[in-house]
């Protein structure tokens, strides 16, 4: 029965993996909708899965390093799994400990019933987790 | 949550369950490809009326859930969205969502927001599929909103647990290649939570820097909790795929080893949080998370109201007892009054008059206490039949008949496994695959029938199929094969059917989930034994079987007929009687030696002396000066003669075997108001009885 979840639809925004979107576009200065901080926020695609672990991780290593506010944007995500979950747990993490300040924009149901199923949703930060406090 | 509306949240919960019940009852019989309209407004109004209520009285996680629920419905009712399968076995799922939330609400204890939000999220994806675009997006930002619980509350349903119940404690920790192999945590976390509340505690202690991790690894490990109402083979069968590729543990711990390594996780709001530096990064919540609900009261929660409470069966057999001396007490005052005479015999009659009335009402509550209606057992049958057919590819209807026929709780406790091993079997070995029950000139759709009634003094439970039937064949050579039987030994049907209540024996060759291990129907058999009851099967090749359990009534409430004969009363059990009527001299026939038959409509029946049985001095030997009560019994009638008829009224049996012997033709015995003893007749035992004596 469970397994049913894995077959959960891919987005339209599966395909914009946010290797594709990577320095050519952050060079380009076009930020559409740039929060308080200036930056534009890190999108997270629709699938979040293992399979896309590797561009997941280079689009989250290219952000660590940022000083001001990284903005983490969930409204497109559909489906995400423990391997991107631990990902997005350790950039969280390494930038806190830093000192460096990450939000996240949007709800997505699927991640948020990850993060609170593997018990992470108050080491990412989860907006739902503070308030919820 | 103001005052004024607690005082409806009874009626609320009330019709809530009330209305759960019936959109699960429309959602099975709600037709894949061609659902009747009408059955999926049923189940939409239901949604939308808890949705309703539960935002008015503040339970936001419930109206969050059942928004989803509606939206989806709504997809239903207007037609965007066809009903599968697979979409209907997610709305049964919300059912036992929203029961298990309202359930906790009104015990003020915390919703198990991860079993809630997966489901949620499940309903998301649902309606997603439906616009392939990411168009949950609105609805689910608002749901999860109002779902302040999805993560904050995830130590707390442990705590609740914990309170009672020693809980199983699992160290699972995955293997660096666990990932990679194909198995995912979360996969095996959220059937952990199916199968119960589930305390989850991640341990990211060991997770590298970013740039040091390897997104094919695991570095997670979790300690989580469940209830230890939960079987360890279960837990160990979510673990099955990951086995060799984790460290896993799981363990039994009393509650009093729980509670303290508990109490900082509720307490504390995130003691996981490793690092102290975890405040230096501001992580501002969304405005829209701002609109928390107010929270349920967990500290406050206690047992609280709880709609009911285990009590040993002795109590209340003592209980019953004392109240059967009671009565006769009562009998003995009202006796004695009714000779009083003084200025106050009108008042001491009118409060005799009094205690005779409550005296009725403590009897008739008492025993109410200890019986129930088999409904009770059967209503699991519904979904537990769904389930299983669509699992094993099979077609199947359920009928179910005598779902009021009550019987003592203890009874009904005990023969509830046995029946679902029954009907587990039917399903699996007795229903064929449609295709071969279309070969076979059959409707592709099997049948499986539950049936209860009272039957002579007993009550009996029929599990039937139209199956295949049992196989002899096999049945007989798997005996041999394993030594139960003699190579030339050659056995009756009825020999070779007790066959399959050998321990251990199955004629299965592959094992399913389902049934086939072989140790089915030996624990059918003792656990009705048990009740001192026995069970029988009867089967045709080709047409299907049928088990009968008959189980005696040790206590059960029985509508009866009192007759009197001579001095003596006797309780006839309505379900037995056809009807009661004046005979004619000439309606009689003397046959042969002593026995004598009634004409009656166009039949000939046996009429049985009561007085004679039981060696009682009647007002009457004359039969045209009596009455006839006609009965039945084991699809055979009788006349059964008696002096009169005096009334109607409801009787609690009690054993005869237990206080005095076995009668044949007595079922058991009563005490009436008066406080004497009557005697219940078993028709089928009295025309046994009365044949015995007819050929003696």
């Amino acid at each position: 029965m469970k397994t049913r979840k894995q077959q959960a639809p891919a987005g339209k925004r599966a395909h914009e993996g946010p290797a594709a979107r990577g320095p050519s576009r952050r060079r380009g200065a076009a930020a559409p909708k740039s929060r308080a901080a200036g930056q534009r926020p890190l999108a997270l695609t629709a699938e979040c899965t293992v399979a896309e672990a590797d561009s997941l991780k280079a689009a989250l290593a290219r952000r660590l390093e940022d000083a001001g506010m990284v903005t983490l944007d969930a409204r497109a995500l559909l489906r995400i799994d423990t391997a991107a979950l631990q990902l997005l747990l350790a950039f969280v993490r390494d930038r806190r400990s830093a000192g460096r300040p990450t939000e996240w924009r949007g709800h997505a149901p699927a991640l948020d019933a990850a993060a609170a199923q593997l018990g992470l949703a108050d080491l990412l930060g989860l907006p739902a987790a503070e308030a919820g406090r | 949550m103001t005052v004024d509306l607690t005082q409806f949240h009874d009626a609320f919960f009330e019709e809530s369950f009330e209305a759960l019940d019936a959109m699960e009852a429309a959602l099975l019989k709600l037709d894949v490809g061609s659902p009747d309209a009408e059955l999926i407004n049923t189940i939409f109004r239901v949604a939308h009326s808890i949705k309703g209520g539960s935002a008015t009285f503040g339970f936001s996680e419930i109206a969050s859930f059942t928004h989803s629920l509606e939206t989806l419905l709504d997809e239903l009712r207007s037609g965007t969205m066809p009903v599968t399968v697979a979409l209907s076995d997610l709305l049964l799922k919300s059912v036992d969502v929203m029961r298990a939330m309202l359930r906790a609400v009104q015990a003020k204890q915390p919703i198990d927001s991860q079993r809630v939000s997966d489901l949620q999220f499940d309903l998301e994806v649902a309606i997603a599929k439906k616009g392939e675009s990411p168009a949950p997006a609105p609805v689910a930002a608002a749901a999860a909103a109002v779902l302040p619980g999805a993560s904050g509350a995830q130590s707390a349903p442990a705590v609740d647990a914990a309170a009672c119940d020693p809980s199983w404690r699992i160290r699972f920790h995955p293997y660096r290649e666990l990932l990679a192999r194909g198995n995912d945590p979360l996969r095996i976390l959220r059937e952990l939570a199916a199968l119960g509340p589930l305390a989850v505690q991640a341990d990211a202690a060991m997770l590298p820097a970013l740039g040091d991790v390897n997104p094919q690894d695991c570095y997670l490990a979790w300690s989580l909790e469940l209830p230890g109402t939960v079987a360890e083979e279960a837990i160990r069968q979510v673990f099955e795929w990951a086995e060799g590729d984790c460290d896993l543990t799981i363990e039994k711990v009393p509650p009093e080893e729980i509670a303290p390594a508990q109490q900082p996780a509720a307490a504390a709001p995130a003691p996981q949080t490793p690092p102290p530096a975890a405040a230096a990064a501001p992580m501002p919540a969304s405005p829209a998370a701002a609109a928390t609900a107010p929270k349920p009261e967990a500290s406050v929660s206690a047992i609280g109201d709880s709609g009911s409470i285990r009590v040993s069966v002795e109590k209340i057999d003592e209980l019953m007892n004392t109240v059967g001396e009671l009565v006769i007490t009562q009998a003995m005052l009202s006796q004695l009054g009714s000779h009083f005479d003084g200025p106050d015999a009108e008042k001491l009659r009118a409060g005799l008059g009094q205690l005779e009335r409550n005296m009725r009402e403590l009897q008739e509550s008492v025993m109410r206490v200890r019986m129930l209606p088999i409904s009770f057992v059967f209503s699991r049958f519904p979904r537990m039949v769904r389930d299983l057919a669509q699992r094993l590819g099979k077609q199947i209807e359920l009928k179910l008949t005598g779902e009021q026929t009550e019987l003592d709780k203890t009874v009904l406790e005990k023969i509830g496994d046995p029946l679902v091993h029954l009907v587990r079997n039917c399903i699996d070995h007795g229903i064929e695959s449609p295709e071969t029950r279309v070969a076979g000139g059959k409707p592709a759709e099997g049948t499986v029938h539950l049936d209860a009634c009272h039957r002579g003094g007993n009550i009996a439970v029929e599990v039937s199929d139209d199956g295949g039937g049992l196989d002899k064949e096999r049945i007989l050579a798997k005996a041999r094969s394993r030594g139960l039987v003699g190579p030339a030994d050659s056995l009756t049907d009825t020999e070779i059917h007790e066959l399959i209540f050998v321990p251990g024996f199955s004629t299965v060759e592959k094992t399913t989930d389902v049934s086939g291990r072989g140790v089915g129907m030996d624990v059918v058999r003792r656990n009705v034994k048990e009740l001192g009851g026995k069970i029988e099967v009867k089967s045709e090749p080709g047409r299907g079987s049928r088990f009968t359990i008959t189980l005696p009534l040790t206590l059960a409430i029985v509508d009866g007929q009192s007759v009197a004969v001579g001095t003596e009363t006797y309780i006839v059990p309505l379900i037995s009687i056809v009807e009661s009527m004046q005979l004619k001299a000439s309606g009689v026939t003397r046959l042969s030696g002593r026995s004598e038959v009634l004409s009656f409509r166009g039949d000939y029946l046996p009429i049985i002396r009561l007085h004679e049985l039981f060696g009682v001095e009647p007002r009457s030997r004359a039969l045209h000066e009596g009455l006839v009560v006609v009965a039945e019994g084991d699809g055979r009638r009788v006349g059964i003669f008696v002096d009169d008829l005096l009334g109607q009224q409801q009787v609690v049996i009690k054993s005869l075997e237990a206080n005095y012997g076995h009668i044949e033709g007595v079922s058991g015995a009563t005490i009436l108001g008066d406080g004497s003893v009557a005697l219940i007749l078993d028709v089928p035992g009295l025309i046994r009885a009365a044949s015995m004596r007819a050929a003696a």
